[in-house]
């Protein structure tokens, strides 16, 4: 903020930065074959929803057109803190990815950039007793799960859109994340993704709806 | 510039704002322009207020949490708090403040401390037992914006001269009144140079006095349009100005029924306060002599947003 906005007090509300979500999927390979873990095929974008009809419109427009194009389930839904959350299940790591860049981009466009928080991809370990059943050699390939396997997030990745950056978010239990896992993370993605740097801007997001 | 969905500027505070502080700094110039002109010996009067101030803009963020009892807290003590202020840092990208609560029942909230490194917002016990989620969250990010604006910072330097020349009232009356006004009592009818010193301390209580009410009203009016300026940029960051103009008339409303004596220990913090805790019961109070503008005038502008941000796209 510049002087001069200091001295009239306003600030300009933060643009979003949008691109950084295509690093995801060379990420999900790296951590696949680092430790296991892969994409769980569920992704979550917040928002605080603004007052008025235009955007609770513009809403459903994006929801519309999102279960249009045949992928699978998207589902919406409210936390405790008066956000929305919009959650888009897709298996496959790179349309997940598309697909989660079509909300941003969509509320972005019609103007409620400022109005993103930020977007949570799940993270999943592979059962290790259903790729002994395929072969293991299978379920390394690519970063996706096999169809109709159901496997919930244990970590996530959280994209801020303010910053255009990721960090890790490993919730143990009630209001309790694991610091450790979460830095481990870190070390695994760092070379992908941009992550964040600032330790205080990994705030907690307990009660995640995304799957 | 523009803002969201093109909501302009108010190019009407914007302008009150500047004219207001550029009233105020060449007030400042010529209250230099007179010191340097009658002499330099308020120059240590200068240094004192300067270091008085100093003291008071570095250490601003402990001593408004001393003196309304605040307490910092962590995140696990008070998760919906943190949460809250969390996101709405993460949505205006800015560094989180410290948080922490005065275990008071006074509906407040205040923001302080020197910039943005060293924020402090602070709710008290009252304000959160009163108000829903949307509320609380439309306080915080009007506590937001004036730690974004740099309140404390600007409100302190504008509050300099007011401050100097309420010293130098201060001290030219009680010299007057223990020296006699420069010991002309009667026995030396014949030393002008004593009259003219009495003249000259005469002109510079007068000035003084003179500026001190003036930038009385500056400061309380720059006070006021930057309280507007939270107000539009909280209400633009949560996207839901109905919700801040709830908890304007709730806190408002509480404030009012509780009893003056209980109040009088707050007020001299109104400055940093989300609403002023001054009960308005009896004499209306002009506003030009008010920190904080009217609630009307608030809710006026809220519902102008409101109007705004509802239009279809």
């Amino acid at each position: 903020m510049g002087l001069f906005d200091t001295i009239l007090g306003r600030t300009k509300p933060v643009q979003s930065n949008l691109d950084a979500l295509f690093g995801l999927p060379s990420a999900a390979i790296t951590l696949q074959s680092a430790s296991g873990m892969t994409c769980s095929g569920h992704a979550g974008v917040c928002f605080k929803p603004p007052t008025g009809q235009g955007f609770t419109d513009m809403e459903a427009e994006v929801v519309s057109l999102l279960s249009m194009d045949g992928g699978t389930g998207i589902s919406r839904s409210e936390d405790s803190f008066g956000y929305t959350w919009l959650v888009v299940e897709d298996q496959d790591i790179e349309s997940l990815v598309t697909r989660v860049h079509l909300v941003n981009s969509s509320l972005s466009d019609a103007g409620w950039g400022p109005q993103l928080l930020c977007s949570v991809f799940g993270l999943a370990t592979l059962p290790t007793d259903a790729t002994a059943a395929t072969g293991s050699d299978d379920a390394v390939e690519g970063a996706t799960v096999g169809a109709g396997a159901v496997v919930p997030s244990t970590a996530y990745l959280v994209y801020l859109f303010k910053r255009g950056t990721f960090y890790p978010f490993v919730p143990t239990g009630h209001e309790q994340r694991s610091t450790e896992e979460e830095f481990r993370l870190r070390s695994l993605v760092a070379d992908d993704l941009h992550v964040e740097s600032d330790l205080d801007r990994w705030f907690p997001l307990w009660d995640l709806p995304v799957g | 510039m523009s803002t969201a969905r093109n909501i302009p500027n108010d190019r009407g505070l914007t302008l009150r704002m500047f004219t207001t502080g550029l009233l105020l700094v060449l007030l400042y110039g010529a209250v230099i322009g007179i010191l340097i002109a009658v002499g330099i010996s308020y120059a240590v009067v200068l240094v004192f207020a300067a270091a008085l101030l100093f003291v008071q803009y570095w250490f601003s963020d402990k001593i408004a949490l001393f003196g309304m009892g605040g307490r910092l807290v962590t995140p696990e003590e008070a998760p919906q708090l943190h949460g809250a202020i969390d996101r709405l840092c993460a949505m205006a990208d800015m560094k989180k403040p410290k948080v922490a609560i005065a275990n008071t029942d006074v509906p407040n909230a205040f923001a302080t401390g020197r910039s943005p490194k060293n924020a402090v917002v602070c709710a008290t016990t009252g304000l959160m037992r009163r108000l829903d989620e949307s509320e609380l969250e439309a306080v915080l990010a009007h506590e937001l914006s004036h730690v974004a604006h740099r309140d404390v910072a600007v409100m302190t330097i504008a509050s300099f001269l007011g401050m100097v020349a309420g010293m130098v009232t201060r001290i030219m009356l009680w010299t007057g009144l223990m020296g006699g006004f420069g010991g002309g009592g009667g026995n030396n009818n014949n030393n002008q140079g004593a009259d003219q010193a009495v003249l000259v301390e005469m002109a510079v209580l007068v000035v003084s006095v003179v500026v001190y009410a003036i930038s009385f009203l500056l400061t309380m009016a720059l006070s006021r349009y930057r309280e507007l300026a939270a107000d539009r940029s909280g209400a633009l960051l949560t996207g839901q100005p109905s919700a801040l103009a709830s908890a304007l008339v709730k806190v408002t409303g509480d404030i009012g029924r509780i009893p003056t004596r209980d109040l009088r220990s707050t007020e001299s913090f109104n400055a940093f306060y989300f609403t002023p805790a001054i009960a308005k019961t009896g004499v209306s109070i002009s506003t030009i002599f008010s920190t904080h503008p009217s609630l009307d005038q608030r809710l006026a502008q809220l519902a102008a947003l409101e109007a705004e941000m509802g239009r279809p796209s």
